[in-house]
């Protein structure tokens, strides 16, 4: 049982890139205000679910879609049948951009934007219409103290985010998603290029921001997902083999075999 | 447990395999030097003889003076603003044609046939030599656009030619630009063309104008695109007049009066052609080094 009302509410959806099929027909509901996590072996969907939740599947110029996506019920993708992306609609969205700003994204490899820390943090801000300078200022200081950088740079804020070291700059990522204030958080295996007291650290950030916004974690180290995941849900060569609870999925006698068999370590 | 000190020191001693790989490594380093001193001797020899050829004739006044006595005495200002002029106009028609193709080619075209055949057109037009282009920019300029032989068409066929060399150069400035960069910016719900300005021009602005600056050498060294086109033997300007020419005017040329000298006009003062020359290589190089230079700034503020 979906204990609160569904954030984001996907039906059938299918994704393939050329003949290669990266996503089956994927049901699943994203409950509001907690972390939902998604596991599963490389190679098995995983970062293509989060493409076509914000839309940036429209920039893989060989992808097809089809099925739907809804957020708080209101249809952001919507196909009956494989699409090219091109002819994706925007589904009566005045413009796609302002839909991907109500999502962060958190990519696996830290990429700190060849600008100052300061502007990586107000670039979408200030594309998005923001200018004035103490709005951005406060902008600035909020997000990097969420992602729990601030005392770490808040002296040198005009140094390059690509000259911090790898923990920090994925800590500026995380900093840069939460800039333009999103509704969703998306993280896709954040911690697989930085240390594990920052991946603790980031963790506990996690914990603070579900009160205020859904966040979507993607991972393949399923004990990160137990920590910190309300409901996970585990998806195999693009099929979602299994959606519950975190505790049951761990538990050992899930409803599927695989599903054991992959928290327990014996593949994947 | 204690080991003899010869042992130790013996652990790491050079066995016969060692210095079997350090030899080759030396001979190796030799020959890969003589190469690298093999391309940089013929430049040395070249500027060395023409600068000790062209010496008597060299001076402030020959770039400024215009030529007297039926090109055999005087300087070269006509053809040196001429050269000015064609390298000018035809980069300003090509320089934003070729980076905007390239950067719609890099960043927006799809993979279809259709972008396939563009990218196979640049690859050959690069390949085809300067005097088809001539002919070209002669049918098609001079001719049937009815601009008659002038500094625009002249410009116009040079832009022709060096088109397909900036777009490939801008392409692979843009290419390397992470894309990492670019769909960080789309995750954050930034468009195409926004990230376009705010990330990736930033950051390939410097082999996007080296790319031009090198085409400048280009266009300033060609003869037969010229020639054809809008390029003359002799055109009376009056001296130190910067804007001698309109663009439907003819003009005179550096490469081309190199030419004509040397070719064309008998008893021509054997150090002028070799000073034409001289002014010629300096104009290329001394864009290149504005080129290097250019490259060096724009480095130290690269930022990643």
């Amino acid at each position: 049982m979906v204990d609160l009302p569904a954030k984001i509410r996907v039906e059938g959806l299918g994704v393939s890139y050329g003949d290669k099929i990266a996503l089956k027909d994927l049901s699943l509901q994203i409950p509001a205000n907690q972390i939902f996590g998604i596991i599963g072996p490389a190679q098995s969907g995983k970062t293509t679910f989060l493409k076509a939740v914000n839309r940036t599947i429209d920039f893989v110029s060989n992808a097809t879609v089809k099925g739907r996506v809804l957020m708080d019920n209101q249809s952001v993708l919507d196909a009956s049948s494989f699409t090219p992306v091109k002819k994706l609609s925007n589904n009566g969205m005045r413009d796609l951009c302002g839909y991907r700003r109500r999502i962060g994204m958190v990519a696996p490899l830290p990429v700190g934007l060849p600008m100052t820390i300061y502007d990586n943090v107000t670039f979408a801000p200030r594309q998005a219409g923001i200018r004035k300078k103490d709005e951005l200022d406060t902008l600035v200081e909020r997000c990097l103290t969420q992602a729990a950088l601030w005392d770490e740079v808040k002296d040198r804020l005009d140094t390059l985010g690509t000259k911090l070291s790898g923990g920090q700059q994925q800590r500026l990522t995380i900093a840069r998603a939460l800039s333009h204030e999103p509704e969703v958080l998306c993280l896709d295996e954040f911690s697989i290029a930085i240390d594990p007291v920052t991946t603790m650290r980031i963790e506990d950030v996690l914990k603070e921001l579900k009160a205020e916004m859904t966040i979507i974690l993607v991972t393949n180290l399923v004990q990160q997902a137990r920590r910190l995941a309300k409901r996970t849900a585990f998806i195999l060569n693009g099929e979602l083999v299994e959606e519950d609870t975190t505790k049951k999925i761990f538990s050992g006698n899930a409803s599927d075999s695989r599903t054991n068999e992959f928290v327990s370590g014996i593949f994947g | 447990m204690s080991t003899p000190p010869t042992e130790n020191s013996m652990r790491f001693a050079e066995t016969e395999l060692v210095r079997k790989k350090q030899l080759s490594e030396r001979i190796a380093q030799f020959a890969f030097l003589m190469m690298t001193l093999a391309m940089v001797l013929p430049l040395l020899l070249i500027v060395t003889y023409l600068i000790y050829k062209a010496m008597p004739a060299l001076s402030l006044g020959f770039l400024f003076d215009l030529p007297s006595r039926g090109m055999r005495a005087g300087g070269i200002w006509p053809a040196l603003l001429g050269t000015i002029y064609l390298v000018v106009v035809s980069l300003v028609i090509a320089a934003p044609i070729g980076v905007l193709a390239a950067v719609y080619l890099n960043e927006y075209a799809q993979d279809n046939w259709f972008t396939r055949i563009i990218n196979l057109a640049v690859i050959n037009l690069a390949g085809v030599p300067s005097i088809v282009h001539a002919l070209f920019g002669l049918g098609a300029f001079v001719l049937f656009a009815g601009i008659g032989r002038s500094v625009l068409a002249a410009s116009l066929t040079l832009a022709v030619m060096t088109l397909p060399v900036i777009i490939a150069s801008t392409k692979e400035a843009l290419s390397a630009v992470p894309m990492s960069f670019r769909e960080a910016c789309w995750n954050m719900g930034v468009s195409r063309w926004k990230t376009i300005r705010g990330v990736v021009l930033p950051n390939s602005i410097s082999g996007i104008l080296t790319g031009i600056i090198l085409q400048v050498s280009r266009a300033a060294g060609e003869t037969a695109p010229i020639m054809f086109t809008g390029a003359v033997f002799y055109k009376a300007v009056q001296k130190g007049d910067v804007f001698a020419y309109g663009l439907l005017d003819q003009c005179m040329a550096l490469a081309m009066h190199l030419f004509t000298i040397s070719t064309q006009v008998p008893g021509v003062d054997e150090a002028i052609p070799f000073a034409t020359a001289v002014v010629l290589l300096g104009t290329v190089l001394l864009v290149n080094a504005a080129a290097i230079i250019m490259r060096i700034i724009l480095r130290t503020r690269k930022k990643w």
